[in-house]
């Protein structure tokens, strides 16, 4: 009996394997790193990752600049500098009743914060104000980013119909539609 | 009629520092060093905040860690394993990766009241060159700089800052400050960290409150005093204690916690004629008038106020929402001994002429506060000024009758201060509240006798011994380099008579004056 079950189940995941996708371009327009992810998909949900990425304050700088997390990620925050920082954002995809202020921790400590909403999080310390960073909090595990020439790749995306999202720091965010069957492409170009 | 040109000239030069002297001065050359805001420093530069202060007292370095923030790495002057060789090799040091250049520049508008030229009473000659003429509103030039600093590494701090230009004229600002500061030299003495720290070169005293990098658009009236006596005192001390000093200084401690001092030995120059000598030729010339060298000492404690221990020993505190300055009281006090010298011609006991010193000993003495709380500041300071009054002897009888020594007289003395309260509504405004005043019987005497061929600026004469100046302002930055400014004066009472009298010409009036600054620095 349990060798039926088995059997089922590697059926089912071939199943699946075979019909995700890749879905892979270039974003164009803007320099440095975008973030290219698939929007939300009604009806489906997905559990939250159960890592905790790090960004760092170190050299009066966010490290890394820009975070890309699934929706339900905590995120942990760590002063490495022997300043005092401290991490605010005004909003969270645009919805600035979403600020937040994680207050200030001495060198070597950490704080933590859970994403549940997606978008864009502009991350600032008001101390010093030059300072940025950006977590993308993505909808669905299915992002990416780009590398140096705007190009991207996303794998594992089951076949189907998606709004698919560009974002970049000092651009637009555009969507548009995508039908993932098999590899698919997508480009976009953005505009400030 | 010297009494008035030395009046005012002395009155002049503050006027010349109320309109031009709104020194101002953030560090560009810092903001491209270690890639951060001016605001990192600066609440409304130049204003320090806690950050700055520590900053500054660690030779113009991060207190700690201070190579992981560089953003642009010194140019190494000597291997650091060179001083494995030493003596046989050069100590390794380094300079800025790149030229650590600030330039500021800054632009006035002024509207003075309808009152300005009431002076112009005194002149009953006719000639109208004796007149003055004060325009209703005036846009003004201000200040070009350039001023450099940083860290030669081995904690050698040095500042440089110059005037290209005041008021539009070429290159008639001058040097401001220049040091070499070496920082933290009580290690090599076992002392505690930064308890001791060695300047030389021209500064600023380490007054409580920087005249020379002031937020305000006009300085604080106290600081520029001199002691100009009346005309039945033998004093001409032109000394002002926000005056440049040359010489050295040794200092220690902190500005954002505990305890600060400062001694300095500097030059004596009250009579603003530096000293020549054909035969003893100097290498670039003298400033000193005499032998003498200055004395000023400066200590001062802060109280920082957190509940938190922790918080309290750290440069800034831990606010809820992000580090901030501290909750503080610091109390100080200053002190200022010099030697005023004025040379005069008199005559020897067997009547030939000759020349004789009048060494006057003056001292200034003051105490100061400064309590903030959160976006508050409130801060002053009292000075009492007394200058010691030798009148010239001169023998009744003798042909000459020229003063054959001097006998002291009463004291000139003068006091004052000023309360300030800073208030920071917004990171980029700030609104400011300030009271000087200045009580001195001798400037008050001196704008009675005014005559008719000697009265040419406004402001020379006060009502009363009291002069208070009440200014409002606010600040705005428009980013974190570039400011404006506005500051409404509300001048002393003051009164014109008739040349050579005590008799009034006016009512009391006040000759206010609105201004507005716009500066930026790159």
């Amino acid at each position: 009996m349990s060798r039926i079950y088995l059997v089922a189940i590697l059926v089912s995941a071939m199943c699946l394997a075979a019909n995700a996708g890749t879905i892979s371009g270039k974003v164009s327009g803007v320099s440095g790193e975008s973030v290219v992810y698939v929007d939300v998909i009604q009806g489906k949900t997905f559990p939250a990752p159960g890592d905790h990425p790090l960004i760092d304050q170190k050299g009066l700088m966010f490290t890394p600049h820009i975070t890309v997390v699934q929706v339900g990620t905590t995120v942990d925050f760590l002063n490495s500098d022997s300043v005092a920082h401290n991490v605010f954002w005004t909003s969270v995809g645009g919805n600035k009743k979403l600020t937040h202020n994680l207050g200030t921790w001495p060198k070597g400590e950490k704080r933590s914060f859970k994403f549940d909403n997606p978008g864009a999080v502009p991350l600032l310390c008001n101390v010093h104000p030059e300072m940025a960073g950006y977590i993308v909090v993505a909808p669905t595990p299915y992002f990416a980013t780009t590398d140096k020439s705007g190009a991207y790749k996303i794998e594992n995306v089951p076949d189907g119909s998606y709004a698919l999202t560009a974002w970049h720091e000092g651009a637009k965010g555009q969507s548009k539609p995508v039908t993932v069957a098999g590899d698919s492409k997508a480009d976009f170009t953005l505009t400030k | 009629m010297l009494m008035h040109r030395r009046m005012f000239a002395a009155l002049y030069s503050l006027l010349l520092v109320v309109l031009l002297g709104g020194s101002s001065q953030a560090i560009p050359a810092f903001s491209r060093q270690y890639g951060t805001s001016c605001s990192t420093c600066h609440v409304d530069f130049p204003k320090l905040n806690d950050f700055g202060k520590a900053f500054k007292d660690a030779g113009f370095k991060f207190p700690k860690d201070d190579e992981s923030f560089i953003k642009i790495p010194p140019v190494l002057l000597g291997a650091p394993a060179n001083k494995e060789l030493f003596p046989h090799s050069i100590w390794p040091g380094s300079i800025p990766g790149v030229p650590p250049i600030g330039l500021r520049y800054n632009h006035f508008f002024q509207v003075v009241s309808a009152n300005r030229n009431n002076f112009n009473l005194q002149n009953t000659t006719g000639d109208p060159a004796l007149n003055q003429f004060i325009p209703r509103t005036d846009f003004q030039t201000g200040l070009f700089s350039i001023f450099t600093a940083g860290n030669f590494g081995s904690d050698i701090a040095f500042w440089v800052d110059d005037d290209f230009s005041v008021g539009g004229a070429n290159s008639n600002g001058g040097l401001g400050d220049g040091y070499l500061k070496f920082v933290n030299v009580g290690r090599f003495l076992k002392l505690p960290t930064d308890a001791l720290s060695l300047r030389f070169g021209q500064f600023e005293l380490d007054l409580p409150f920087s005249q020379a990098r002031s937020w305000n658009l006009s300085g604080w009236d106290i600081y520029d005093q001199p002691n100009i006596g009346s005309s039945s005192k033998n004093v001409n001390n032109a000394f002002a204690l926000a005056n440049a000093a040359q010489g050295v200084e040794i200092s220690g401690g902190h500005q954002y916690r505990g305890y600060h001092y400062s001694l300095a030995i500097v030059n004596q120059n009250t009579g603003g004629t530096p000293g020549s000598g054909g035969n003893v030729p100097a290498v670039v010339g003298y400033t000193s008038d005499s032998n003498f060298k200055d004395l000023y000492g400066r200590f001062s404690y802060r109280f920082n106020l957190e509940r938190d221990p922790a918080s309290r020993s750290e440069i800034q505190a831990a606010g809820a929402t992000g580090p901030r300055d501290h909750t503080y009281l610091s109390l100080g006090t200053l002190y200022f001994y010099g030697r005023s010298v004025q040379r005069f011609q008199g005559q020897d006991a067997s009547n030939t002429p000759v020349v004789i010193t009048a060494r006057e000993p003056f001292y200034r003495v003051g105490g100061d506060f400064s309590f903030n709380y959160h976006a508050l500041n409130f801060f002053g300071q009292f000075l009492y000024g007394r200058d010691q009054n030798l009148l010239p002897l001169v023998p009744t009888g003798t042909p000459l009758q020229l003063p054959i020594g001097f006998t002291p007289g009463s004291a000139a003395h003068f006091s004052g201060g000023f309360l300030e309260a800073d208030y920071l509504v917004y990171p980029w405004m700030m609104t400011i509240m300030r009271w000087d005043r200045v009580n001195s019987a001798a400037d008050f005497l001196n704008g009675i006798g005014a005559d008719q061929n000697s009265f040419a600026a406004p402001f020379l004469s006060p009502v009363s011994t009291v002069r208070n100046r009440i200014t409002p302002g606010i600040q705005f930055l428009i980013h974190a380099n570039i400011k404006t400014s506005f500051e409404y004066q509300i001048r002393p009472k003051q009164v014109v008579y008739a040349p050579g009298t005590s008799t009034t010409l006016t009512s009391p009036f006040r000759t206010n004056s609105a201004v507005a600054g716009l500066e930026f620095v790159y």
